[in-house]
Parts: structure tokens; C-alpha cells; sequence
């Protein structure tokens, strides 16, 4: 071996020695660089690899009827979920064959749930039977990226359908979930009636466990650190004021038909039933959404979405004639004997019809037969005194035209004018007393919804006390603790009881005698109430009737308003006859109204058919 | 027979070391407590190893008792006798994870392409030593030479074995340039790695090194033809790498190198292994999760975590100290052989431990720099350490050789 090679070598074995200990020094100072300066970085990121958080979701509180009766519960539904990102295309037949779904239609919804997120994990296929769900859960460990989760939706245990009342649930919308710490995407929460308005109550507090998962997201066991994870807190109870059997009759009696109906407790304001109609399938949104459904109903010209019972404002008509009654007395323009001549119409610069019989009336008569001359005139001199904004508050002392909501949402206010509400809307000074004077038999731009109108005649029913409409009369904590909900009561002070006597007279008489007394007239419960059609320019007339009854002691209130029924005497008097029969007597003996009631078909009013010729 | 004293003990206990801190690692990759979910044929690796480290260690002992004659009379019968295996398991091998390298003889799977390695290497060894020393100008022999390695190379490559391909691809260099290439001339041949490496990341990086290793050669060799081919080669891969990224490779290609020299790109796609092994070695921290501890390893969320991936085991499960270890012991490995190389008189001896060393050396930087996402991944094991019979009997009788040849290297230079 020469020199020089042997030179060579040293060198070379140097040289290869020194490159490989500074390539050491480079994985050495990468792998410090990893574990110590990065440590912090990666620590966290694997925290989040392997400690999965997983929401429990808490019960949604229960609805009960007056009585205790369930009425809302929780039913478990069944959902596959996805995490896209560990989901093996290659596995899509076997789901699809698991599920019993075509391939496309699964297909698209993988790639649903991709387009949303590819990490989190999504609703895949929501309400499968429980059997196909088993096999899922069989087949879970051939399926990366397929979970599944049982989930609760709102189940109706009793025949009432409830739409309006109870409300549906929907995912809330991203701007819901950002504003609200409670809330997380998917979640659903109540859009409407008391699911809305009672949503906090209702919504428990979801619960938050950690799972450690490997990385096919298998939970292997919970995570050790139990203080982090929280148990789900149950959502509040609410116990209604409903009846379930009013309820349930109400909704029957009303199918078919345009127009609400409300019942009301007049001792304490609590609502005994409440129907909208027409109404929607409550049961078809409460799951999986039915879109073909969804769609159908918002498109729908009748809109079964809104709530005619309390959103609507209409014209009371005649049924505010009693109101008048008590305003014209306490203001003293007349009292119990005072008459009034009807000749056929109301002369005031121009003749305004009344098509009561002709003669003289006092205030009782003029109830009991909807005279509009006596109204006319005591509207006419409130007006000509300067007393119209004295008449608006005093309606309004009623819990009327002003903000006194039930606990359901988009409750109208409705609109009691006075001159400044009517300087707005004609412009200063540009209204005259013909616009005053049709007020006075609920027309022209009094409006009031059929709660109103309930809630009126409740002052009327318990002696001159104001109620506070209310659905909830308490709440029952998950600790069990329950809380009631008072119901307020204030008596109206010009009310007296001299005067309620004269007007209640009146509203009794129009039940015994009057045009609707072959449907309501009960021997067996003494009833009183107040007939009206109001004038719609855009069709048929309204019918109006609203009544309380026994009359001696009124244990409920019944307004009920037909669109586009006609008289109402004919088409709304008969529903609340039948309601009324139903509570007081806790059955239906005259079969004939109930019959009626059900077949009813709408005829047109003399005033129409006058203004047809 | 020689004086045991004379045995490299230093290195046999550092094969131990490196033996056991591979099962460790192993058991804690297939035997932790949530193994049930692995594949049943994983979960009995652990054994498997234990079974082929102790057939290594007789086959390690054994072969303390030959003459280190035999390496060299018997390399080109090994050479043909693995080239035919090679193309047996071609012919009728298994495939697995994608590349068909396994030969199925009696209970055990062998990956003739291991045992390869040692065969190209005595017999590319035993051709260049009984040949003149190469120069720059006399290439023939280094053609020769080169044909030897590319043949296995090739056959490796068509079991669809890339890294393997990358091993044998390496000794070229290595073994021209212990036969005497000229210093500027080897460097000529590895400097398109280094350019398209860096041009990878950033084309300026390449264009820069291009430029840089351009006048290193220049300066060493004093060539100018060498000096301008040296030039045109660096700029040639530059824009063959930018041609290749932006018109030929697929998009998974393309997905695979973003993910590397951006690891943050697809997180759960390309970048999903890169990203698990940074967050492994990261979060192992100083002193690590301990054993049986580590979350990312437990759970599973690295692929092959008991081969290409080990290093991830051990730095997350002992931490920066259990890293430091294992790259201090393989540091020591490289430098003890390097010596024994340095002190052999017979080329052979000293062409084939310097290649045995680089083999390792290769092996090691390339896991370990995929698993820290120094390197794209690129699946090799970890000698010594990553499951794998065929792998450790090869690493094993490599390293035997090794301490044969010094054990024996007396006897060697007389025979000389």
C-alpha cells in the first residue's frame, strides 16, 4: 500500500467522519428544535389529537297541560354522523347497503358534510330505525369516520296538534349560534310559540365530556381528568294553562276554516286554548326536515305559519259595542235608561245604515240587538266633547292597544286610535268624525286581535279586573323546585259594578234572544257574549263572536273570529257554543251545533249582497 | 483463533443497545393498551422481533468463525445467487404496503432485497479493490463498478421499493470515492441530490447551491470541463425539478412535496403523516410522556409507527433525552466502524466496512429526517431499531462482517 493511498484514507475516513457527525448535528439540532423551543406548539396539538370533546346533549324541558298532563316530550332519534376526513370512500357501498340508501343519494350527502367541514363531524343520515342503527354499530369498526348518536326530537303525546301554540324547532342560524355561548352548530331551537319564547327555559345546558379517540376517532375510554367534563343540566319544565281536551276540540272545530279562536280563564288570564287556523303538521318539523313540507307551507296563500289569534288585527266590530257601553256610562253621556230612536240609519251629514229592527233602544236593547245608532251617537258625542283620547286611554286601561304580550311570540298590540294616531295616519287635522264614529261599532282603524278581544271580554266576565294573558303558569327547575308564575290582576277603576250589570244584561240577552241564540242558547249553561261582522274590504265579512260564560260566575271566555265567515252569528257564535258546552259540562249533548260547527260553509252577509246589486 | 480481547466489544454492545431500545420501542408501537384495535398480524411484531434478534445474535457469533477470506471468494456467488432471488420475488413475491419485496420461505417472509445490499456491496467491493485505483481520466472501472450496483437497484425499483433504490443508488458515490474518484469528481456526483433537495423547497436554493458547488469543484478538481459540466448539471435539475412540479408529476406527487416543505398544507391529506410526527417528537418534550404514555403513538396516529415512524415512538415516548441517546449511540456506531475502517490494510476490508457505514448512516438520517420532517417521507427503517426480521438479520450480518473482518484483520493483511 503506497503513501498516498494510505494518506488518502485518513483523510477520507476524516472527511466521511466529519461529514456524518455535522449531518448528526443536524438531526440532533432539528430534533432539539422539535422538542424543546417547539415543545409548546406540539404539546398542544396533541391535546387536541387525542383528547376528543364530545357534547351530551340535555333533555329539552317538558310541556304539561293544566291538569299535569304531558303534553311535549323528548322522543330519541337515531343519526349516523360523518368526519369526512377519516372516512374511507372505498366503505360507501357497504353504508349505503347498511342503510339501505342508494349509492348517489349517499354520495351526495358525504359530500355535504365534506363541503361543510372536513375535520368536524356532521349529521350524515338523521331518524333511522333503531334496527339499522344496531347494524351500524356492528359495523362501526369496518367504517372509519362513521359515528353515530342518539338525539332527542319534540314528540306530542296527546291529539293536540298545538302548531301555533307550541311552536317548532329549527337548527339555529349562524348568527344565533355566534351571539349565544349555549349554542353550537346543529343545534336546534325553538323558532315560534313557546318553544321560541321559552327557549332559554326549555334549552338545558348541554354537557361536555372528553373522550381520548385514536386516530380512526374510536373512543377508546373517557378521559382521565374528570374535572373538566361537565354532567348535561335538563332543561326547565313549563306547566301551561292549556286544556287538553278544550284544545283538542278547538283545533277540531276550526279545521277547515280561515280565522283564530282563543279561551281564556277570565279569573286569571291563562289561556284554556288557542287555535290559529289554518294550522300546520307540527309532527312533520319536529325531525328530519320534510323541505317538500317546509316549502309547501311557507308558500301557502293562507299562511298556516302565522298566528291569526294573536298577530291578526282586525276590526272587533259589534263585539266592542259592550266596551262602549261601559265607556258611555262611566263618561256619563248616557246611562241605563237612556234611548236612542234607530229610524234605519244614523244621520250625520250623511245617513250611516243600521239594520237593527226600528224603534227606540237603551243601552241593554242596543247590545242585545247591535243597534249601531245608539253606538253611532254615543260616538259621536265623545267626539264632539274633545273626549276621544280619553276614550283610547280608557280602552286602552283594558290591557288592549297596548303592550301587555302573552308569553307567545309576535303578540300584536293592536291599535286603539287617538288623535294623534289618527293625525298620523289621515295627516293633521284631515279626519273627521264619520272616521270617529265608525270606531265606535269596532270598525274603521280600531283593530284588535281575537286575543284582544278575549282579553276584553274577560273584564267584562270577572268584574272589571284586567288580565295578563299568559300560556305558562309555572316552571319546574331540574332540582325540582317549582316556580309560579302570578297571575296578575288589576282592577280597571272606572269599572263599576252597576255599569258591568247593565252591559252583561245586554250580552245576555243576545244570546237567549238574539240571531245566534238557536246555536247558543243553552238552558244548560247560561251564556253571554257579543255577535260582530266586520266590514272587509277585501272580501266576505269577518264573524265575530265573543262570550263568557256561566253568566252568574264565568269560569272561561271564548272569542272566536271566522275569516270570511259572515255573520257571526252563525259562523263564529256556534264554535264557541260548542267549546263552552265542552268545559262547563265537560261533554257535548246538542250534537246538532257540533255537527253544524264541523260542516260549516260560509254565506254571504245582506250587506254584501247590497253592495253586489 | 484470536484473543477475545481483541473482539470490538464497543460495537457488539452497541448493536445490544440498539436491540433492545428497538423492542422497547416496538412493544410500545404494538403492545400498548389499546392495541385490540391494530391488525392481528401487527400486534404480534413484538415476538416476531424477539425471535429474529435472537436468531441474529447465533448469526452474528457464527460469523466471528470464518475467515474473512470467505467475504471475498464467495461475493460474486452471493451477487448471482440474490440477483435470481430478486427476480423470484418478482416473479412470485408478497406485496405489501404496495411494494412486492417479500419472499415467502417456510413460516418466515424474507426481503431478498436486504439481504442484496451485502451481496452488491462484497461484489462491487471485490471488483473495484482487485482493480487499479480509478482516476478521473480511467472511468471504465467505475462504469463497471456502477452497472454492478444498478442491477439490483433496478430490480428493487421495479418491486416498487423506492427507498431501497435510494440505498444501493447511494453506494455509487460512496464506493467510486473510496476507490480513488477524485474528490471533485465525487462531489460532482452527488451534487444533484443536494441541488434538487433545496430546489424542492425554493428554486433559488438550488440555483444558489448549484452555483456554490459549482466553484467547490472548481476549486478541488481545477477542471474546467469538469467545472462547466459540474454547472450545466446543477442548472439542468433546477429547471428539470421546477418542470417536474409544475408539468409531470400528479397532483398526489405534488401534494406529497407541498406537504414537506409546507406541513401545515392538508393536515389530514399529504401532510397527515408530517404533521403526527413533528406533533409526536414535539410533544414528547425533555423527558418525554413515558413508556406505554404517549398519546400519538397509543392512539395510533401514525402509519407503520413500528417501522418507518420509530423514531416518533421514542422521541415522544423518552423525549428529547431518549432522542439524544439514540442519535449519541448511532453517532458513536459511525465513528467506531469509520475507525475500524481507517485501520484495516486490506481495501476490501476497508472499502466494504466504509460502505456497510454508509449504508446505516444513510438508513438513519433518512428515517429520522422523515420523521422530523427534515426530509420528505421516505419509507426506510431505522437499522437496528424499526420492526423487520429480513431488516435486522441484513443490518446484523452487516455488522457482523464488520467485527469479523477487524476480529480477523491480522489474518487478513498477511493473506494480502
Amino acid at each position: 500500500m503506497s503513501i498516498s493511498q494510505s494518506n488518502r484514507t485518513r483523510t477520507s475516513i476524516r472527511a466521511l467522519q466529519v461529514i456524518m457527525i455535522g449531518m448528526m448535528l443536524v438531526v440532533f439540532g432539528r430534533v432539539f428544535y422539535l422538542q424543546i423551543i417547539e415543545y409548546d406548539v406540539y404539546a398542544a396539538l396533541g391535546q387536541e389529537n387525542s383528547v376528543r370533546q364530545e357534547y351530551v346533549d340535555a333533555a329539552r324541558g317538558l310541556i304539561y297541560d293544566r291538569d299535569g298532563r304531558l303534553i311535549v316530550d323528548n322522543e330519541p332519534i337515531y343519526s349516523i354522523t360523518i368526519t369526512p376526513s377519516l372516512f374511507d370512500k372505498d366503505k360507501l357501498p357497504l353504508l349505503a347497503d347498511i342503510l339501505n340508501v342508494s349509492d348517489s343519494l349517499l354520495t351526495a350527502r358525504v359530500q355535504e358534510a365534506q363541503r361543510y367541514s372536513w375535520y368536524r363531524t356532521s349529521r350524515l343520515i338523521t331518524e333511522i330505525d333503531f334496527e339499522r342503527f344496531s347494524a351500524i354499530q356492528e359495523n362501526l369498526w369496518q367504517l372509519p369516520g362513521i359515528g353515530h348518536q342518539i338525539e332527542s326530537k319534540r314528540h306530542y303525546p296527546t291529539d293536540i296538534n298545538g302548531s301555533h301554540l307550541f311552536g317548532y324547532l329549527r337548527e339555529a342560524s349562524e348568527a344565533e349560534y355566534q351571539n349565544s355561548d349555549r349554542l353550537k352548530l346543529g343545534d336546534k331551537v325553538g323558532k315560534s310559540g313557546l318553544e321560541m319564547i321559552y327557549e332559554d327555559t326549555l334549552r338545558g345546558d348541554d354537557g361536555v365530556k372528553y373522550l381520548r379517540v385514536n386516530a380512526l376517532g374510536q373512543a377508546i375510554s373517557n378521559f382521565e381528568d374528570t374535572t373538566l367534563s361537565q354532567p348535561p343540566v335538563q332543561g326547565t319544565d313549563i306547566f301551561t294553562t292549556i286544556d287538553t281536551e278544550l284544545q283538542v276540540l278547538a283545533e277540531e272545530l276550526m279545521e277547515g276554516k280561515k280565522g283564530a279562536l282563543v279561551a281564556m280563564d277570565p279569573k286569571t288570564g291563562g289561556v284554556l286554548a288557542m287555535v290559529s287556523a289554518p294550522d300546520y303538521d307540527l309532527q312533520k318539523l319536529a325531525g328530519r326536515l320534510d323541505s317538500d313540507y317546509w316549502q309547501a307551507i311557507n308558500a301557502d296563500t293562507l299562511t298556516p305559519l302565522y298566528n291569526r289569534a294573536i298577530s291578526g288585527r282586525q276590526p272587533p266590530g259589534s263585539t266592542f259595542k259592550p266596551i262602549m257601553g261601559l265607556i258611555g256610562l262611566h263618561l256619563g253621556f248616557i246611562d241605563s235608561t237612556t234611548t236612542v230612536y234607530n229610524s234605519g240609519a244614523y244621520m250625520r251629514g250623511r245617513p250611516y245604515r243600521d239594520t237593527a229592527p226600528i224603534g227606540d233602544y237603551n243601552l241593554e236593547n242596543a247590545i242585545a240587538n247591535s243597534s249601531n245608532t245608539f253606538f253611532f251617537s254615543l260616538m259621536d258625542q265623545i267626539a264632539t266633547n274633545g273626549y276621544l283620547n280619553e276614550w283610547s286611554s280608557l280602552v286602552k286601561d283594558l290591557g288592549v292597544g297596548v303592550t301587555n304580550p302573552i308569553d307567545l311570540p309576535y303578540a300584536s298590540n293592536g291599535i286603539v286610535p287617538d288623535s294623534t294616531y289618527l293625525n298620523r295616519v289621515f295627516g293633521e287635522n284631515q279626519w273627521g268624525v264619520g272616521d270617529v264614529m265608525s270606531m265606535g261599532i269596532g270598525q274603521g282603524l280600531l283593530s284588535l286581535s281575537p286575543l284582544q278581544v278575549a282579553q276584553m271580554t274577560s273584564v267584562i266576565a270577572n268584574g272589571g279586573y284586567r288580565v295578563q294573558p299568559h300560556i305558562v303558569k309555572a316552571t319546574r327547575m331540574p332540582s325540582g323546585k317549582v316556580i309560579e308564575k302570578d297571575p296578575q290582576l288589576h282592577k280597571v277603576e272606572w269599572i263599576t259594578d252597576e255599569n258591568l250589570g247593565v252591559v252583561r244584561a245586554g250580552m245576555r240577552k243576545v244570546v237567549s234572544e238574539g240571531p245566534s241564540r238557536y246555536y247558543t242558547n243553552n238552558p244548560e249553561v247560561p251564556t253571554a257574549g257579543k255577535t260582530g261582522t266586520a266590514q272587509n274590504p277585501h272580501g266576505r265579512d269577518h264573524g265575530w263572536f265573543t262570550s263568557f260564560a256561566p253568566y252568574d260566575d264565568p269560569q272561561i271566555v271564548v272569542s272566536v273570529l271566522i275569516e270570511n265567515g259572515g255573520y257571526g252569528s252563525i259562523s263564529a257564535a256556534p264554535v264557541a257554543a260548542v267549546l263552552i258546552e265542552k268545559y262547563i259540562e265537560g261533554e257535548i249533548s246538542r250534537n246538532y251545533v257540533y255537527n253544524y260547527v264541523l260542516n260549516f260553509e260560509s254565506r254571504p252577509t245582506d250587506s254584501e249582497l247590497i253592495d253586489n246589486e | 483463533m484470536n484473543n477475545v480481547r481483541e473482539f470490538s466489544w464497543s460495537v457488539f454492545f452497541t448493536w445490544m443497545i440498539l436491540a433492545v431500545i428497538g423492542l422497547i420501542a416496538i412493544y410500545s408501537a404494538t403492545q400498548g393498551p389499546v392495541s385490540q384495535f391494530l391488525a392481528e398480524y401487527i400486534q404480534d411484531n413484538f415476538i416476531k422481533q424477539v425471535v429474529w434478534v435472537i436468531i441474529s445474535l447465533f448469526v452474528l457469533i457464527s460469523i466471528q468463525f470464518i475467515s474473512p477470506r470467505a467475504f471475498i471468494q464467495l461475493s460474486y456467488l452471493a451477487y448471482g445467487v440474490g440477483i435470481i432471488l430478486m427476480i423470484l420475488t418478482l416473479m412470485f413475491g408478497t406485496e405489501i404496503n404496495g411494494a412486492k419485496s417479500w419472499l415467502r420461505i417456510g413460516p418466515a417472509n424474507l426481503q431478498p432485497s436486504e439481504l442484496m445490499k451485502i451481496a452488491t456491496i462484497l461484489a462491487a467491493a471485490n471488483y473495484l479493490t482487485s482493480r487499479r485505483d480509478i482516476s478521473a481520466d480511467n472511468v471504465r472501472y467505475a462504469l463497471i463498478a456502477v452497472t454492478i450496483i444498478l442491477i439490483p437497484a433496478s430490480l428493487v425499483l421495479m418491486q416498487n421499493d423506492l427507498g431501497t433504490a435510494l440505498i444501493f443508488l447511494s453506494l455509487i458515490p460512496v464506493m467510486l470515492f473510496w476507490s480513488g474518484l477524485p474528490y471533485g469528481v465525487s462531489l460532482f456526483i452527488i451534487s444533484p441530490a443536494v441541488i434538487a433537495y433545496l430546489a424542492v423547497i425554493e428554486w433559488y436554493y438550488g440555483l444558489v447551491a448549484a452555483i456554490l458547488l459549482t466553484a467547490l469543484i472548481f476549486f478541488i478538481q481545477r477542471r474546467v470541463w469538469l467545472t462547466v459540466t459540474s454547472f450545466v448539471t446543477g442548472f439542468l435539475t433546477v429547471s428539470g425539478v421546477q418542470v417536474a412540479m409544475n408539468q409531470l408529476l400528479q397532483p398526489h406527487q405534488i401534494a406529497r412535496i407541498a406537504a414537506f416543505t409546507n406541513p401545515n398544507y392538508d393536515p389530514t391529506g399529504a401532510g397527515w403523516n408530517v404533521l403526527q410526527a413533528k406533533t409526536a417528537i414535539g410533544s414528547g418534550g425533555l423527558t418525554g410522556k413515558g413508556f406505554l404514555e404517549g398519546t400519538q403513538t397509543q392512539l395510533k396516529f401514525l402509519p407503520e409507527q413500528w417501522t418507518d415512524f420509530i423514531f416518533c415512538v421514542i422521541g415522544e415516548e423518552f423525549g428529547f433525552i431518549g432522542s439524544t441517546i439514540v442519535i449519541l449511540t448511532f453517532t458513536f456506531l459511525f465513528v467506531r466502524l469509520l475507525n475500524m475502517a481507517g485501520n484495516h490494510k486490506h481495501p476490501f476490508a476497508q472499502l466494504v466496512t466504509v460502505s456497510f457505514t454508509s449504508v446505516y448512516f444513510i438508513h438513519f438520517f433518512i428515517n429520522v429526517g422523515s420523521a422530523s420532517a427534515l426530509l420528505p417521507v421516505i419509507g426506510l427503517p431505522l437499522p437496528f431499531i424499526s420492526y423487520g426480521g429480513s431488516a435486522f438479520l441484513t443490518n446484523t450480518i452487516m455488522l457482523a462482517i464488520c467485527l469479523n473482518m477487524d476480529f480477523h484483520k491480522r489474518e487478513f493483511s498477511i493473506y494480502r
